[in-house]
């Protein structure tokens, strides 16, 4: 029996030894060959938290990458909204795209690319834009421009590198707009100084407009596709015309915020173009 | 004690320093520094045995757990505690036992050959028998043997140099 004792008192460590090799072996061939995730799920369970909190510090340093690839696929699926596509019934076209199962012939009628605002003024009687991309990027004049929240204003000027945006902040801004559920169709110009809110104008005085109503492009421009959010309307006064109404409209674009935009193109904007050059009232 | 509060904080910070930097470090694809090993080369060489090899299990045990490889560092640390003793033991030779009572592996009390000797024998066990069990495999053995070599080396150099940085103040030989 002393014997015993004496043999546990001076191999002790060994069996200490052994039994921890043993048992992480074991923990080792559990998730190796057994496929027995037991151990690891409640080993994760502690560890996960930590390592989520970690993480989420380590993510706050690379946000703007990740932004960045956002941007990238918003722009994809922007790219695949209905709203991009003209849609002709096949019996006239005969052009070498995909039709549905409509028979329909689906042609890309804007584009989207983004940018960065370098420069902006939001509380002057004439505000601008400055954006990071140019005629190097296929940026051109008249370009819709776009926020995360809804319509920005139009490209007014391109050089090689920048473009110059003028947001609906600006007294010579005129966008055709569409009221809902009215269904009435008008123009959001900007006066004053408020860099919230812009009017509706040319909506006639019999139409039921409310507050909360929501104004939407109208696609009349070539320069925004149809359907793209301009704000929400605040206020509605009968003006000194008789004839129509004095809306205010509350912008959905932040502009004290806007740092990433969207820019459009029209594709078909220069044959529309020379098709409206020959109108003979104008 | 105050021994002992010091080696205590040293595995925390080493823990910690392991699972939130070193762990996510990977310099050319395979050098990774097991950092945390530091904390075991400098746990005092008098401590039971039995309880040196708990010690090297839970250190591996809490890295496996960070690094989802349960198994793999607790068994190349619990192992490597088993070979530390005969390690010194042969690299104090027998004309150094004049040093026996302030055995410490310490820079002070050990020269650089001897350190340096030291971290690359138990890192080069700890790493062999670390990827070789993550591995498992004999395939594609020469990046394996990379991985191996790779991490030796950037482990060895970090924790020497760290070492010589915090150099304990021992007063040598008098």
């Amino acid at each position: 029996m002393n014997n015993l004792v004496e043999f546990f008192k001076k191999a002790f460590h060994i069996i200490v030894l052994a039994v921890l090799l043993i048992l992480s072996i074991v923990m080792l061939g559990k998730s190796l060959a057994f496929n027995d995730y037991r151990l690891s799920r409640a080993v994760q369970s502690i560890v996960g938290p930590i390592q989520k909190s970690g993480m989420g510090m380590v993510h706050r340093f690379r946000l703007g990458p990740e932004n960045e690839s956002l941007v990238k696929q918003n722009i994809e699926l922007m790219r695949e909204q209905d709203n991009m596509f003209m849609v002709k019934d096949d019996t006239l076209l005969t052009v070498m795209s995909e039709t549905d199962s409509l028979h329909r012939t689906s042609v890309r009628l804007y584009d989207y690319t983004y940018a960065h605002v370098i420069f902006k003024t939001v509380d002057k009687a004439f505000n601008y834009m400055i954006v990071d991309k140019g005629l190097k990027d296929g940026i051109q004049r008249d370009m819709a421009v776009l926020s995360p929240e809804g319509v920005a204003g139009v490209v007014t000027d391109v050089s090689s590198n920048f473009a110059t945006v003028r947001p609906i902040l600006h007294p010579e801004s005129r966008i055709s707009a569409l009221v809902t559920p009215a269904n009435q169709n008008g123009t959001v110009i900007w006066e004053g100084s408020d860099p919230d809110v812009a009017y509706l104008e040319a909506i006639p005085q019999h139409s039921e407009i409310n507050i909360g109503d929501s104004v939407f492009t109208n696609g009349f421009s070539n320069i925004f596709p149809k359907g793209l959010f301009i704000g929400t309307v605040k206020e509605v006064q009968v003006g000194n015309n008789a004839s129509f109404l004095t809306i205010k409209v509350k912008l959905a674009t932040k502009y004290t915020d806007v740092y990433t935009v969207y820019l459009v193109e029209n594709l078909f904007k220069p044959e529309i173009d020379s098709l409206k050059a020959n109108f003979k009232d104008e | 004690m105050n021994n002992v509060i010091a080696n205590i904080l040293r595995f925390l910070i080493l823990l910690v320093v392991q699972v939130s930097v070193c762990q996510h470090v990977c310099l050319f694809g395979y050098m990774s520094p097991a950092l945390f090993l530091l904390a075991l080369f400098l746990l005092p060489l008098e401590l039971p045995l039995s309880l040196q090899y708990l010690i090297g299990f839970a250190t591996g045990f809490v890295v496996d757990a960070f690094a989802h490889t349960l198994g793999v560092s607790a068994f190349a640390c619990t192992l490597m505690m088993f070979a530390r003793p005969y390690v010194v033991h042969s690299l104090n030779g027998s004309n150094n036992n004049k040093f026996e009572n302030i055995d410490r592996p310490v820079p002070g009390v050990k020269d650089f050959g001897w350190i340096f000797l030291y971290t690359l024998t138990l890192t080069s066990l700890y790493e062999i028998v670390s990827v070789m069990l993550e591995t498992m495999t004999f395939r594609n053995f020469m990046h394996t043997l990379l991985v191996i070599i790779g991490n030796t080396v950037i482990t060895v150099f970090v924790i020497l140099c760290i070492e010589y940085i915090f150099h304990p103040r021992v007063k040598n030989e008098s």
